[in-house]
């Protein structure tokens, strides 16, 4: 019987504490600066080397480049740049390994559609993805 | 004024008196009901360090079980192919009409109360044993194992706890020397029955809450291991059913131990100027608060220990009891 | 005469007390269990052979989803498995910084368990109350390595990130915070006499058994025999700590639950002389060759997980890629006591004991 009387006591106690639940819908949440979010593309600085297709474990990333326009300068820009959000893992290696950090992550994790088309994510997209962006995009 | 009503000529006025006054009655409880799930949700929320409903109807959810019930009223009424129908139709009826059949003898004050019958007491507990036939048959016609299982414990269990339930007030009865809740209250006016039956009052407490399935008694609806016992496959308005007759259940439970235990309308001493209604109502929220309380808190029984728990704990002490109030009557007899 | 009948009854795969996709077909006489067989699988997702087409970058991610509960000693095993091979150096930092996440997630992963056991029980609250702690936890590791449950944080050679600005105080404000809450459950629930009721001799077994079957973590530890891979073959640096194994010698549920519930006192410690010990300055990634190519051959490391022992075995063509991975999930090897442990007991036994050992099912299918 005594055991069960602590038990008792012990939530009766925790009747008046601090309600510690979030009021998430209304408030977003607060999330750290490392969090991995949905990624943020800046097409200008890529530089087209491939590198973040070849990391991705899922293969959910497929770019294409074309030549510079300007053809003074060396090298390709981007053309194309999708990512399917079906299957990526927001796992951050495409961020780790962009030499240029053309790619990096950002806060925002909502990701609901209601068609699976939808989740395919193109260069604008990804370009107009532009708020609450990491930082401290490097360790 | 009921008593008044009842002896007085069969006219229609008095017979519409006495319909609205029942139809009052019901709209007390189904008010209660729709208030109980809101105040466990919220008891519930604040103790595990949640808000509980805070979004339909104001920061405290006021109209959150109003909107449960009229989405559960305009869900599809799904009956399985397999299951036997005309019962399956009939459970909810059966478990439910109980429920409400025993309100009738509860008297909330010295004047609001519908059936003063003289065998008050025998007549709840007997009436309340037939919603076991409902969970049964509930469980039975479903033509599902869960549902059969949870209902074979429902029935044991109920036979088991209704026992010790009737032995505990008999210590009650024999001090009163009636069965009428009437005379119960009355009684009491020296002193509570908690007071002079403690071991009574724990007996009965415990065998209430397995007669209400809660928690740690919930067996028969035990989520986690028969998903959720007899009415797991009832939806929309017939689980409605099972679930009003539960939280009817618990309102005449928690009358019937403020009438019996703490007193019914009578107030504290020196604090005789307050209505006798509001006295029931504090003590009535009182045993509420401690059912929710109780399942917050503990983890469920395991079926063959609550058997063993029934059985062999709480029907010797029961007895016990009943011998010793005898003893006790004899000895204050002789003064 | 009254014709009894057995029934076949299918718990699972969805069933709320299951913790997931699994399905346990048993065959029951009332509420007697008689015969029982577990079917595991549903999800499957081939891990392992999925591994061999990757870089072994590629499959620290893959291994966040094996033990979901504690991703952090799946990251671990892996790394450790590649530089044994490559025989790497890792600065001392990343050592600390590893030991640090690994021992917040053990504790997570420890209070997950205390919680859905105590819902598998019956009691709501414990949940509620472990997941407060355990989402604190889940922002300190969220705030060191981005994610809340697949963390991604290790890597070959040392961890993706250094800590920040005063996260290490927070760890260290974290666990007198810890200490007070578990003396809170253990008026809760540890003297509570129904549950102790409940876990009693249930799901009761030997030592001898327990070897027989290959058991590891709290389910081996629950019958007496001091068996933990941080003490009895310290890998990282756990050999600089000092701490206890847990054991209890009932060998029943009750074993395995103050097994655990001491092991979470016995993190706190850890994690108390590691960020005592914590290096001021240092590097966290180590000097790694760009592309990871462990040498032709094989090699089988085994760490301490919250569940038990976790193993990971590569075998290496000297490629980018594994030949062969493998891991040893403790999950997994634990099950299989399971249909010998529930012969003969009931329903609700069956919840108290399947609850007791403590699978992941990402683990229990790869
Ligand atoms: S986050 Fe991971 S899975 Fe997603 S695109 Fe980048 S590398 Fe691929
Ligand atoms: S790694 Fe960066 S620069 Fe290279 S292709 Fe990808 S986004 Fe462009």
């Amino acid at each position: 019987m005594f055991g069960l009387a602590k038990g008792l006591k012990y939530t009766l106690k925790n009747m008046t504490r601090k309600k510690l639940t979030y009021d998430y819908p209304n408030e977003p949440l607060p999330l750290p600066d490392r969090f991995r979010g949905i990624q943020k593309f800046y097409p200008e600085k890529c530089i087209v080397c491939n590198q973040c297709a070849n990391i991705c474990p899922t293969d959910c990333i497929t770019l294409t480049g074309k030549k510079h326009p300007d053809s003074s300068k060396r090298g390709k820009i981007i053309d194309t740049y999708d990512i399917n959000f079906e299957i990526c893992i927001l796992c951050d290696l495409c961020t780790e390994v962009c030499p240029t950090e053309a790619i990096i992550m950002t806060n925002q994790f909502e990701l609901a559609e209601y068609s699976r088309d939808e989740l395919f994510k193109d260069l604008v997209w990804l370009d107009e993805n532009d708020t609450q962006l990491r930082k401290e995009n490097k360790a | 004024m009921i008593e008044g009503l009842l002896t007085s000529e069969a006219t229609w006025l008095h017979f519409f008196i006495y319909f609205a006054l029942t139809v009052l009655l019901l709209f007390i409880v189904l008010g209660f009901v729709t208030y109980a799930i809101l105040a466990e949700r919220k008891v519930m929320g604040f103790m595990q360090l949640r808000h509980g409903p805070n979004q339909v109807g104001g920061r405290w959810g006021l109209l959150q079980t109003v909107a449960d019930v009229l989405k559960l009223l305009i869900k599809e009424d799904a009956i399985p192919r397999a299951a036997d129908k005309p019962l399956f139709i009939l459970a909810p009826l059966i478990a439910f009409t109980p429920a409400f059949m025993v309100l009738a003898i509860i008297p909330f004050t010295d004047r609001f109360q519908f059936a003063d019958i003289g065998v008050g007491l025998l007549y709840y507990i007997a009436v309340s044993g037939i919603t076991t036939v409902g969970v049964v048959t509930a469980g039975w016609a479903s033509n599902n194992k869960y549902a059969l299982m949870g209902a074979m414990r429902a029935a044991a269990q109920m036979i088991s706890y209704e026992i010790p339930l009737v032995m505990s007030v008999i210590g009650v009865i024999l001090l009163t020397g009636s069965m009428n809740l009437n005379d119960i209250v009355l009684a009491q006016e020296n002193g509570w029955y908690i007071l002079w039956q403690p071991i009574a009052f724990i007996v009965f407490f415990i065998a209430a809450v397995a007669e209400l399935n809660r928690v740690p008694f919930d067996l028969a609806e035990a989520e986690s291991e028969l998903v959720a016992g007899y009415f797991v496959e009832y939806t929309g308005f017939r689980w409605a059913f099972f679930m009003l007759a539960e939280y009817v259940y618990m309102f005449a439970m928690s009358a019937l131990i403020t009438v019996v235990f703490l007193g019914g309308w009578l107030p504290l001493p020196y604090l005789g100027f307050i209505p006798g209604a509001v006295w029931f109502a504090l003590k009535f929220m009182v045993v509420i608060f401690l059912l929710i309380w109780f399942r917050v808190t503990f983890p469920r029984i395991r079926a063959d220990q609550l058997m063993e728990f029934g059985w062999k704990v709480l029907l010797p002490v029961a007895i016990a009891n009943i011998f010793l109030t005898a003893l006790l009557k004899e000895w204050i007899n002789l003064f | 005469m009254i014709r009894t009948e057995e029934m076949l009854l299918n718990v699972g795969p969805q069933h709320p007390s299951t913790h997931g996709v699994f399905r346990l077909v048993i065959k029951i006489d009332g509420e007697m269990i008689i015969d029982a067989k577990p079917v595991i699988g549903y999800l499957h997702r081939g891990t392992e052979k999925i591994a061999e087409n990757l870089q072994y970058t590629q499959i620290i991610p893959y291994t966040d989803r094996l033990d979901y509960l504690a991703a952090m000693t799946n990251n671990y095993v892996l790394c450790h498995a590649v530089e044994t091979m490559m025989e790497l150096d890792i600065p001392e930092r990343a050592e600390y910084l590893r030991i640090i996440t690994m021992e917040l997630g053990r504790i997570a992963s420890h209070l997950v368990w205390w919680g859905t056991y105590l819902l598998d029980l019956g009691a709501t609250s414990p949940f509620l109350y472990a997941f407060r702690e355990r989402e604190m936890i889940i922002n300190l590791l969220n705030e060191i390595s981005g994610g809340r449950l697949t963390f991604n944080y290790m890597r070959v050679g040392g961890v993706k990130w250094d800590a920040p600005d005063g996260w290490i105080e927070k760890v260290k404000a974290f666990i007198p915070y810890m200490r007070e809450q578990l003396a809170g459950y253990g008026d809760l629930v540890t003297g509570n006499e129904i549950f102790l009721n409940r876990v009693k001799g249930i799901g009761q077994y030997t030592k001898e058994e327990a070897m027989d079957y290959s058991l590891s973590g709290a389910n081996l530890r629950c019958t007496g025999l001091a068996w933990d891979l941080r003490k009895s073959e310290p890998y990282s640096i756990y050999d600089r700590f000092s701490f206890e194994i847990c054991t209890a010698d009932t060998g029943d549920a009750w074993g395995r639950y103050q097994v655990r519930i001491q092991e979470i006192e016995q993190s706190l410690r850890i994690l108390e002389q590691a960020v005592e010990q914590f290096p001021e300055t240092g590097e966290v990634m180590g000097k790694v060759p760009k592309v990871i190519k462990p040498p032709k051959g094989e090699a089988f490391v085994r760490i301490e997980s919250p569940r038990g022992e976790i193993g990971c075995y590569i075998a290496s063509e000297g490629k980018k890629e594994p030949y062969r991975l493998k891991f040893r999930r403790p999950s997994f090897y634990n099950l299989q006591i399971l249909p010998k442990l529930l012969v003969g007991q009931n329903m609700a036994n069956l919840i108290a004991i399947l609850g007791a050992i403590d699978i992941v099912l990402g683990e229990v299918d790869g």
